[in-house]
C-alpha cells in the first residue's frame, strides 16, 4: 500500500473505526515506512492530547434565554394554527391511527343520527367526544394488563393519546413505571406521563419511582423527566441516589448533572 | 443526539428520537424543542467555545442556533440526521459571527487567517498547563482546520456526516482531518518547545 493510501486511513485508525483488515494494512506499511510511522505516532499523541480539553457547561443564562425565547415564540403563534391540523392528521403511530379510526367511526354514527333527523345538540356532541375518550382509556387499560410486553407498550401509547386521562389510567401508568417487569414498558410509561406532567400527583409519583428504580435507562429517563419539569422535590431523591453509590457511572454523571440543572 | 437512533434500536426504548422531536417541532409542537435544547445545548456550547475561545460569544451563538431552528423549522425534511442539520445551522451561525467580527476581511481570508496575536485565555477555561497548550495550539489553527477537527474529535460526527455537512467527498474530509492534525501536532510541538510527549 502506498503512503498516500495509508495516510487516508489514519483518521479512521485514530477513532477505532478501521476494520481489522485496514488496521493490518496500516501496521504492515508503517513497519517498512519510517516517515508514515513517525507521522502516525505524532497524530496519535496529538489526538490523545485533544482529550485533555475539558467539556464546559454553559451558564444558566443560556437556559433562561432559551425558554424566554420559546415562550415568546409560542405566544406569537396564532391559536389553532394550520400546523395543529397537519399535526392532527399525521399518522405516525399505529396507536394514534387506530384511535383516530375509532373516532371517525363514532363520528360516522353521529353523522347518521344527524342525517336521519335525530339531530344531536351540543350535549350529544360532547357525549360523543367523551365516548371516544372513554373508549381509548378502556383499550389502554385492557392492553396494559396483557401478558405480552408489546401489548402493554401499545397500551401505554393509547393512554398517551387520551387528552385528559382519568385517575385510573394515570394509576395504571404509575404502576407500569414502578413495577412492569419489562424496562421498555417502564420507559414508555415515563415518556407518556411527560404529556401529563402538570396533572396533580404525576411528578410526586415519579420522584418516588426514582428511588425504587434500578434499571439504568429507566433511571436516566426519570432524571430527564424531572430535570425538564424542574421538579425541586427531586433534589433530595437525586442526592440520596448519588450517595447510595449503586449507580452506574453514566447514570451517576447524569444524576449529578441533573441535580445542578434543577438547583440552578 | 448522535447515537440516538442506534440506542433506540438497541434497547427498544420509546423515548422520542431527535428526528421525531424535530418533526413535531416542524409540525407545530414547538414546545418539543425544549427536549432538543436540553440534549444539545452543552454540545453546541463546547463546539462554539472551541471555535471562538469566547464564552459569552458561545452562549450567544447557542441561542442563535435555536432561534434559527424555529425560524427554519418548516424546511426540516427529516430525511437526514438531525445532528447534521443542526450543525449545518451552527456552522452558518458561526460564519455570520465571523463576518460581524471582521467585516473588513472576506470570509475566505478569515477562514485562512490564523490568529496573529496571542490568544486571551479565559482563566476558568484553562484548568492546567497541558489543556492550555492544546487549546492554544488549536486556536492557532486556521478556522477551517479547527472546525473540522472540533467536529471530528469533540462532536463525534462521523467522517461521512462531516462530508454531508460540508458538501464534500468523504476522501476530502479524511485528507483535511489528516492535514489539520499534522498542523496541530507541529504547532503543539512549537509551543511546547519541541517535545510532544
Amino acid at each position: 500500500m502506498t503512503c498516500e493510501k495509508t495516510q487516508e486511513k489514519f483518521a479512521d485508525y485514530l477513532t477505532g473505526d478501521l476494520d481489522e483488515t485496514g488496521r493490518g494494512e496500516v501496521r504492515k506499511h508503517i513497519l517498512d515506512c519510517g516517515a508514515c510511522r513517525e507521522d502516525l505516532e505524532n497524530l496519535t499523541v496529538v489526538w490523545a492530547k485533544l482529550g485533555v480539553l475539558p467539556e464546559e457547561q454553559p451558564g444558566s443564562a443560556v437556559r433562561s434565554r432559551f425558554y424566554a425565547m420559546l415562550e415568546d415564540y409560542k405566544a406569537a403563534q396564532p391559536v389553532g394554527s394550520k400546523s395543529r391540523w397537519t399535526d392532527w392528521l399525521t399518522f405516525r403511530r399505529p396507536a394514534f391511527a387506530a384511535s383516530f379510526s375509532a373516532f371517525l367511526l363514532l363520528l360516522g354514527v353521529g353523522a347518521g343520527w344527524f342525517l336521519t333527523g335525530a339531530r344531536p345538540g351540543g350535549e350529544k356532541y360532547a357525549s360523543l367526544s367523551r365516548e371516544v375518550q372513554d373508549m381509548r382509556q378502556q383499550v389502554a387499560l385492557s392492553l396494559l394488563s396483557k401478558p405480552s410486553a408489546s401489548d402493554r407498550i401499545q397500551g401505554v401509547s393509547y393512554s398517551a393519546e387520551v387528552a385528559n386521562p382519568n385517575d385510573t389510567t394515570l394509576a395504571a401508568l404509575f404502576k407500569a413505571v414502578d413495577s412492569d417487569p419489562n424496562p421498555n414498558v417502564r420507559l414508555a410509561a415515563v415518556d407518556a406521563l411527560y404529556l401529563f406532567r402538570d396533572r396533580p400527583g404525576v411528578r410526586e409519583s415519579l420522584v418516588k419511582s426514582l428511588s425504587a428504580q434500578s434499571y439504568p435507562l429507566v433511571q436516566v429517563a426519570l432524571i430527564d423527566f424531572l430535570v425538564e419539569v424542574r421538579e425541586t422535590r427531586a433534589i433530595e431523591a437525586l442526592k440520596k441516589l448519588i450517595d447510595a453509590g449503586e449507580l452506574t457511572p453514566e447514570v451517576k454523571k447524569r444524576a449529578e448533572q441533573g441535580l445542578k440543572q434543577i438547583t440552578v | 443526539m448522535n447515537a440516538d437512533h442506534s440506542e433506540k434500536e438497541k434497547t427498544g426504548r420509546m423515548s422520542p428520537t431527535d428526528n421525531e422531536l424535530m418533526e413535531a417541532v416542524r409540525d407545530g409542537r414547538v414546545e418539543k424543542l425544549a427536549v432538543l435544547f436540553e440534549r444539545y445545548q452543552t454540545m453546541l456550547y463546547n463546539f462554539f467555545l472551541r471555535l471562538t475561545g469566547n464564552r459569552a460569544a458561545s452562549e450567544d451563538l447557542v441561542q442563535e442556533v435555536f432561534v434559527r431552528v424555529l425560524k427554519y423549522r418548516a424546511g426540516y425534511l427529516g430525511d437526514s440526521r438531525f445532528n447534521v442539520w443542526l450543525f449545518q445551522i451552527a456552522r452558518n451561525a458561526h460564519i455570520d459571527h465571523l463576518r460581524k467580527q471582521k467585516p473588513a476581511l472576506s470570509l475566505d481570508e478569515q477562514f485562512a487567517e490564523a490568529p496573529s496575536h496571542e490568544p486571551q485565555p479565559d482563566t476558568a477555561y484553562e484548568n492546567d498547563r497541558e489543556a492550555e497548550l492544546v487549546r492554544r495550539a488549536l486556536d492557532r489553527l486556521p478556522v477551517q482546520k479547527r472546525e473540522i477537527l472540533v467536529l471530528f474529535r469533540f462532536q463525534n460526527l462521523k467522517l461521512r456526516e462531516i462530508a454531508e455537512l460540508m458538501g464534500v467527498q468523504v476522501g476530502t474530509v479524511k485528507a483535511q482531518v489528516h492535514r489539520a492534525l499534522k498542523d496541530l501536532s507541529r504547532i503543539y510541538l512549537e509551543l511546547q518547545g519541541g517535545n510532544v510527549s
